[in-house]
């Protein structure tokens, strides 16, 4: 899903101090313009990032590796977990690669002993666990194997944390498995992850539009993830299993100035089925909306905006903002109607750029369990 | 009659005072401003690179080998909290920098290793990336892998090391800008009481016009309050440019300046922080000397003409007993604080005395002259020594601090190039790496014909009645060691620590009070001996306590810390000796320094670091001329009807400029020799008194008397240059009568 808005401004403040720091006299002003003229004035003088088209197509495996020649990308997975108890627990890990110039998939990085700075990545983790929600994030610079991902076999690390294939080169790939392992000072966690369905592409074949005006990204994911393995929180490990849900996205094209964040939910329905959704906040009210309707049995099928409504139906107020953790969200040609409501609970991931990420739980005309992500709600916009 | 313009009229008869006032306060406040502005700034720095280097752990190879960016990566994907941390050593004006990579330091805030890091953002600091190709530009650079914990678990094949000092003088700066801190307390004062005089001067000779207002009925509380409204606004509307002063000369100074301590003490300045905090101090300032000034409005205004000091030789008693007090004070005291006070009674007691003791001095030998001619010159400069007695003892202090920052900053050279020499024996360093044997370097030292000598250093621990000690290790027979100076030693101490004796660190003598000819117990690695002190050498800006012995006199079981050659070679073939070992002790990156080339770098940004303190003393120089000279002027002025009087009697022109110059410069030399004593004064304190009591060591006495005449040569010269202002305003027509508002009050 996309995460545009809100990650132009991590990534503001994740590179705006190293400009600073390279050139302490050339003051960039703290704002997404600052950030976007710094990168166009580089892609200016190189070659270009290269922009997603309608023809692009996803290729697997290779689009679970980097893609250089776009400016961001993202691996991000959610989970719906239960503990041996029979307790709810929400999970949540990211990995983010932004270039500062782009570099062709052939072309090889420069010498880790020149510590270049092409690429910059960031890694979050967070834990959902009555009504505690435990957040952390590192950074790192790429192209020295600090962090980095690959297709073959499929692996994204940063520092110890990392995803990676438990499949062994030339064993069968159609039974993929992933271990996840994350650890923090005060907890950790290690999942074993096993997709149990295709990937979904969604959009045209995985070209999934931001704007009317033709802003996209390519976007792809595994929709339903079986999940097993512990959790430690507090001082206690829990065995858990569960679902998830995992998304692949690249672009090179940030929103619009005028688009102000985002609302997103990936949701696991009791009766199988699985329905992504998300609409893009303008300032003037209006949104854009887009989603995937994916059926337990039968092919999945692009949204577009006039065939979803989602409304807020409640809000929270919480110490950065108030937040609407309550929704009603009808795709009429599914006869979906449904309410989607976050745990009770504060979600705020407060990383350098706070955003909300909260389990929800589903009732209505289906029930279920998924995630809700907001953005732009905070003062930090 | 509007009282306002009645009072401003005295300023459009006598423009000058107003100018002098302005001047003064103009000065005076960017004075303030720029001094504050640059100690502040240096502070700072300092503070931020305490914290810096507080948790400055870092990992080592057990190979030995140079640790590089694989090596970062494998311990960071072990989970290890480690962060790149690249020294490039570039001289002088660019400076050293320091590579880091930001994106790699969370993990320190959030093991809370590091609660308040340092501004990585400015200078030194850049992007490891930007450091590399700097490094690749020719200079020496090295990797280290900071650790956020000292107790952090690390894979077999790594080690936590604390990051070594290196070259950093450590307790030198901490010194030098406590010293800087002392002087700039002094010029604030100094400067304040030229302020003061100047104000004062000008209200005495407002008295009469004063009085003339009273008798025309306005009332005295609403003319003090006028007096002090058109103080308040005129310090405020000359402090505004003078804090625009202070900031240019504090700007044009930290560039220079800053560089200096970051290359020489890792030390970083920063021109940014909140200077706001400078201009309030320096109106503040401003605002307190405006008070003082305001309370001579109150009481001098109106008072009687004070035509004689019934209390001059209770004054005189009252300085002596101070001066004697301030000196004792200053010779027995044990804190910091305690030397400040006594410091200053000595100050207010000289500057009490001196133009009592000067007038009287120069009207017992105007008796003494010959012709009435000289009688009356050497009565009048007695006159003027009393009533220039304000700006001439600012003079006198001014160029008193002038003398003790001038032989402070020459000691501080002199003793900082011995410290260095004793370094940097050798033309080269060279750092044994960790594990290897010596062997292979030995052999090739002994035969390589571009070495003309060389000696090993160790480095270890040695305990002192269960103290720890730093211990190093020498060959006392080396050539390289003869140069070294001592502060005090036996006939020979070489061969005395030959033949069983042991050197100690001033540190250590003075802490235990020890002296040669006293035996020293300690041990090392659990071995005990008991040694004779052969001598006690300077070791400056380190805290710890030293023992120095032969490498013969070690146990077989001792192990070093550190171990190091300096090589003396005959030619600078310095690339041919790194290729030589590094293939010999099969190491990537030896570290090996050219100390010609530190011993160049390190001269080079100490003189840039002396000239901010130059810098200063010559501004203090300079207001305290310019205050001298203003009056100076005013007073010859107010006084040049005497010198027509004596031309109409029949003195020629050119003899009456001849008394006029002798009289202005035998003011100002007065006033400069009279500054020799508190200078010399505040030399001993400094060098003598505050750096032992705040850092444990002290630094030389020197005395430097060609830098004296230097003094009275400037002070001649501002006599000079109001003897020919003053004689351009006499003419030789007959002087009109002399209006009875010019003296009253005069002493004639």
């Amino acid at each position: 899903m996309n995460r545009l808005s809100g990650y132009r401004s991590v990534w503001l403040v994740v590179i705006l101090p190293l400009l600073t720091a390279c050139s302490p006299a050339d003051q960039p002003e703290a704002g997404f313009a600052g950030l976007g003229a710094q990168l166009e004035g580089r892609s200016e003088e190189g070659p270009d990032f290269l922009q997603p088209a309608p023809g692009d197509r996803v290729s697997l495996p290779r689009d679970l590796g980097p893609h250089p020649q776009h400016r961001f990308e993202w691996w991000y997975l959610t989970a719906n977990l239960t503990t041996s108890e029979g307790v709810p627990l929400g999970l949540q890990w990211t990995q983010f690669r932004q270039a500062l110039q782009p570099r062709s998939p052939e072309q090889a990085p420069p010498p880790a002993d020149e510590w270049p700075l092409q690429s910059a990545w960031m890694a979050n983790a967070a834990i959902s666990y009555q009504g505690e929600h435990v957040f952390q994030e590192k950074l790192a610079r790429g192209d020295i194997g600090h962090a980095g991902a690959r297709a073959e076999p499929f692996q994204v690390w940063l520092d110890d944390w990392r995803i990676a294939s438990l499949v062994a080169e030339g064993e069968d790939s159609d039974h993929e498995r992933w271990a996840l392992s994350v650890n923090t000072r005060d907890w950790h966690y290690d999942l074993e992850l096993s997709p149990r369905r295709d990937p979904v592409k969604h959009g045209k074949k995985g070209f999934a539009l931001k704007s009317e005006t033709g802003q996209a990204s390519m976007y792809f994911s595994y929709v339903d993830l079986a999940i097993s393995g512990t959790v430690t929180i507090a001082g206690k490990t829990h065995r858990v299993a569960g679902e998830g849900w995992f998304d692949r996205e690249w672009s090179s094209q940030f929103l619009q100035a005028e688009q102000e964040g985002w609302d997103w939910m990936a949701l696991h329905l009791d009766s199988g089925d699985k329905l992504m959704v998300y609409r893009l906040r303008k300032q003037d009210g209006s949104s854009f909306r887009f989603g995937t309707w994916i059926p337990r049995r039968g092919k999945p099928r692009a949204l577009r905006g006039d065939q979803l409504t989602f409304e807020v139906a409640g809000s929270r107020q919480t110490e950065l903002a108030e937040v609407p953790v309550e929704w009603r969200v009808r795709v009429p040609l599914a006869e979906v109607d449904i309410r989607v409501e976050a745990l009770p609970g504060n979600y705020w991931n407060r990383g350098v750029f706070p955003y909300w990420e909260s389990p929800v739980r589903v009732w209505g005309s289906h029930q279920g369990r998924g995630y809700l992500e907001l953005t732009g709600y905070g003062d930090t916009e | 009659m509007k009282l306002l313009p009645a009072l401003l009229s005295h300023y459009r008869r006598h423009p000058l005072q107003l100018i002098a006032l302005v001047v003064i306060v103009v000065l005076a406040t960017g004075l303030w401003t720029g001094v504050w502005e640059l100690t502040r700034q240096a502070r700072h720095s300092m503070e931020q690179s305490e914290q810096a280097i507080a948790s400055r752990y870092q990992v080592v190879r057990t190979d030995a080998q140079p640790v590089t960016v694989a090596d970062f990566v494998g311990l960071r994907r072990q989970g290890l909290c480690v962060t790149p941390w690249l020294e490039v050593r570039r001289p002088a004006p660019e400076g050293q920098v320091i590579g880091v990579d930001i994106l790699s330091m969370g993990c320190f805030q959030e093991q809370g290793e590091m609660a308040s890091p340092p501004d990585l953002n400015q200078a030194p600091f850049v992007d490891i990336g930007e450091a590399v190709r700097i490094a690749g530009q020719g200079h020496d650079s090295r990797l280290r892998l900071l650790v956020a914990s000292a107790g952090a678990a690390v894979p077999d094949a790594y080690r936590i090391r604390p990051v070594p000092g290196g070259l950093s003088t450590g307790e030198l700066a901490d010194s030098f800008l406590l010293n800087l801190d002392a002087l700039c307390v002094l010029v604030l004062l100094i400067t304040a009481l030229l302020v003061r005089s100047v104000y004062n001067l000008g209200l005495v000779q407002r008295r009469s016009s004063l009085a003339l207002l009273l008798r025309y009925g306005v009332p005295a509380g609403r003319l003090r309050l006028y007096l002090i409204g058109e103080l308040a606004v005129l310090a405020m509307l000359a402090a505004v440019p003078g804090v625009m002063l202070g900031r240019f000369l504090s700007q044009a100074f930290a560039a220079g300046f800053g560089q200096a301590m970051g290359g020489l003490f890792d030390v970083s300045l920063y021109a940014g922080g909140n200077q706001w905090i400078s201009y309030l101090l320096a109106l503040l300032a401003v605002f307190l000397v405006v008070i003082w000034c305001a309370l001579d409005a109150l009481g001098l205004a109106f008072a009687k003409g004070q035509t004689s000091r019934p209390g001059a030789r209770f004054y005189g008693m009252f300085a002596v007993v101070l001066i004697l007090a301030g000196v004792t004070g200053t010779v027995l005291s044990q804190a910091l604080w305690q030397v400040f006070v006594a410091v200053s009674l000595v100050l207010v007691g000289t500057g009490l005395l001196t133009p009592g003791v000067l007038s009287r001095l120069v009207d017992w030998l105007a008796v003494r002259g010959g012709s009435p001619l000289i009688l009356w010159s050497r009565r009048e400069l007695a006159v003027m020594l009393r009533r220039l007695a304000l700006p001439a003892v600012a003079l006198q202090l001014a160029v008193a601090t002038v003398i003790a920052i001038q032989a402070l900053v020459a000691t501080f050279e002199s003793t900082f190039l011995d410290w260095l020499e004793q370094r940097l024996q050798g033309d080269v360093y060279i750092e044994v790496p960790a594990g290897a044997s010596l062997r292979p370097a030995l052999d090739y030292l002994a035969e390589a014909p571009e070495v003309t000598a060389w000696h090993r250093v160790q480095r270890g621990v040695a305990s002192l009645g269960g103290r720890r000690a730093d211990l190093l290790a020498l060959d006392p027979g080396s050539e390289l060691l003869q140069a070294w100076a001592f502060i005090e030693a036996v006939p020979e101490p070489w061969s005395a620590l030959a033949g069983g004796g042991v050197m100690v660190n001033e540190q250590l003598a003075r802490r235990e009070n020890l002296e040669p000819g006293d035996v020293l117990s300690f041990s090392i690695a659990n071995a005990s001996m008991r040694r004779p002190i052969v001598a006690v050498y300077a070791d400056y800006g380190r805290p710890v306590d030293e023992i120095l012995l032969p490498h013969s006199a070690l146990p077989d079981i001792f192990t070093p810390t550190f171990s190091s050659l300096s090589v003396q070679i005959a030619q600078n073939d310095v690339p041919v000796l790194r290729q030589q070992l590094t293939e010999r002790w099969q190491v990537k990156n030896l570290t090996l320094r050219d100390n010609d080339q530190v011993r160049q770098l390190a001269r080079g940004v100490f003189e840039q670091t002396f000239s901010l303190t130059r810098a200063i003393s010559v501004l203090t120089l300079i207001l305290a001329g310019c205050a001298l000279f203003l009056m100076g002027w005013v007073f010859f002025t107010a006084r040049h009807w005497y010198y027509q009087l004596l031309q109409v009697w029949g003195l020629s022109r050119r003899e009456l400029r001849w008394r006029l110059q002798l009289q202005a410069t035998g003011l100002t030399l007065l006033v400069a020799i009279a500054a020799l004593p508190p200078g010399i004064f505040l030399t001993w304190v400094l060098v003598a008194r505050i750096n032992p009591l705040a850092f444990g060591w002290s630094l030389p006495m020197a005395v430097y008397p060609l830098f004296w005449l230097e003094m009275l040569a400037i002070c001649g010269a501002i006599g000079l240059a109001i003897a020919w202002l003053v004689q351009g305003t006499i003419k030789s027509r007959a002087p009109a009568p002399l209006a009875a508002t010019h003296i009253e009050g005069a002493e004639r």
